[in-house]
């Protein structure tokens, strides 16, 4: 019968001493977004898998930090690392997620990490 | 290890998943996926770990300005000088596959007040902080958290001014966080010991906040166990 | 607040809220024209995305952990250790591939054991004959 081939060793050979997100560096290629920048989260097909969660979806949100570079979770998640990206922390004001928020604690804020793919500039 | 184990003599029969737990184990042994001196030597690591280096680590930092800076900038490097090697500390040598090797420090101020939640699954920061508690993985502290932060914190007994800015940490990718809070009043002239032992683990996940003489989390019911396991 | 994906959002959250586990009595397969594309988002839903449901106050517990909890965390992380698989794809197979029914339904580490046996079969490391045998033989140590 023919099985599958699965490469065991890529992951180890390229994160041992360095650390992952670490042994991605350099790959993803100029960021898009810097710190400050305002986006809107698209509200992409998450078919089978994402990261991006649903309550941030078509959200504006504010870039705190370039955080590292990485491949997307829906890539790395059937092992796949040709792509890496640039991951961003965002901050979303409660107030923009939920209608219902008070208007009391306005300042009130959430903040996730967001691969470059699902950010679009506001 | 569990082969020794005998059902608890309040269960009649042993449960599907002490079985499949040990069928799966001894399978990958046998196919040579891994050896049973690996798996005891990631039990031999999950024995190191705790609160304690996160704790010290914001101890460090409230007694060390320049240390708070380099928390904060860089909470893997600030990691090595309370004995937690993010990549090299784990059997590994790439860190844990589970929590990666990106620690962010997160610096609470008298106006900022950070809690964190994984609203995707329980993501936490195992190497120096150790196991997630139980209410931090259920589907309620996450489903609620990120929408209703201040009842939830409520819940935890933290009442917080309309002035202070919540910000809930949803740890969704590689990174994992801890909370540096703000250091209470009272703790003039202590040391780095005496500092460390208010840092609580429900401090540094950021549903309480130091004091001085606190230096257990607040009590709270424990589930047991049928067949606990001995740390 | 304006924007059509926000107010599909909220819609979605409230949807999502009443999908729950249930020991049904009957099944339902409907017809194409009885699942429009909000329920069809809904049924499709990753199970693990939970953020911003209602849900009503519990009591928070600390809990002990079994000796099987223990050993399924070390025997996933021993199993990235060796490159059977990474962490991303433990996360979508035991987080959102095994449905919303086993996702609540399950203990925290059922969801990891069953991924870990799962993963066993999936990537042709182990045969279902062998892992039936096994669970079958371990069984029979206790009886």
């Amino acid at each position: 019968m023919s099985k599958p081939h699965f490469d065991r060793e890529h992951h180890v050979k390229k994160a041992t001493g360095i650390g992952d997100p670490q042994c991605f560096k350099g790959e993803a290629g100029p960021a898009k977004f810097k710190v400050g920048d305002k986006v809107r989260i698209k509200d992409l097909p998450d078919i089978f898998y994402s990261r991006t969660q649903v309550y941030t979806r078509g959200a504006p949100a504010t870039v705190a930090e370039l955080v590292y570079e990485s491949p997307a979770a829906e890539d790395e998640s059937w092992d796949n690392t040709d792509n890496p990206v640039w991951f961003y922390s965002v901050v979303f004001k409660q107030k923009d997620l939920w209608p219902d928020y008070p208007d009391t604690f306005a300042n009130d804020t959430v903040e996730t990490e967001l691969p470059e793919r699902w950010l679009e500039p506001l | 290890m569990a082969e020794k184990h005998k059902p608890a003599p309040m269960v009649d029969e042993v449960s599907e998943f002490e079985v499949l737990e040990i069928a799966v184990r001894e399978l990958a042994i046998e196919k040579g996926l891994f050896t049973a001196e690996d798996h005891q030597h990631w039990t031999e690591y999950m024995h190191t770990l705790g609160p304690l280096p996160a704790a010290r680590l914001v101890a460090k930092a409230w007694l060390d300005p320049e240390y708070k800076k380099l928390a904060v900038k860089d909470g893997v490097k600030a990691s090595l000088d309370v004995g937690v090697d993010w990549v090299n500390s784990m059997p590994t040598k790439f860190g844990t596959p589970s929590d990666y090797c990106n620690l962010r420090v997160l610096e609470d101020t008298p106006k900022l007040k950070h809690v964190v939640v994984c609203t995707l699954c329980s993501c936490y920061p195992r190497p120096i902080l150790g196991q997630s508690p139980e209410w931090y993985r259920t589907p309620n502290y996450r489903r609620r958290l990120v929408r209703w932060p201040r009842q939830v914190l409520a819940e935890f007994g933290l009442q917080l001014p309309e002035d202070v800015e919540v910000r809930v940490e949803d740890s969704n990718q590689k990174s994992r966080f801890i909370v540096l809070p703000v250091r209470p009043e009272g703790t003039e002239g202590w040391t780095e010991d005496q500092l460390a032992e208010i840092v609580t683990r429900d401090c540094l996940i950021g549903v309480a906040v130091p004091r001085p003489g606190k230096t257990v989390n607040d009590p709270r019911p424990v589930r047991p166990a049928i067949n606990p396991y001995k740390h | 607040m304006s924007s059509a994906t926000r107010q599909k959002v909220m819609r979605h959250l409230d949807i999502v809220k009443q999908l729950q586990p249930s020991l049904h009595v009957e099944t339902h397969a409907p017809a194409p024209d009885q699942v429009d594309n909000e329920h069809y988002r809904a049924y499709t839903r990753m199970s693990h995305d939970v953020g911003g449901e209602p849900d009503v106050p519990i009591t928070w517990e600390e809990k002990e952990e079994e000796v099987w909890e223990h050993n399924t965390f070390v025997t996933c992380e021993v199993l990235a250790w060796r490159g059977v698989w990474n962490a991303e794809e433990r996360r979508r197979r035991q987080n959102v591939d095994v449905g919303q029914t086993q996702y609540l339904g399950l203990p925290y580490y059922g969801r990891w054991l069953l991924t870990a046996a799962r993963i066993l079969v999936d990537k042709q490391y182990v045969t279902l004959t062998e892992l039936s045998d096994k669970i079958d033989e371990v069984k029979k140590r206790y009886e």
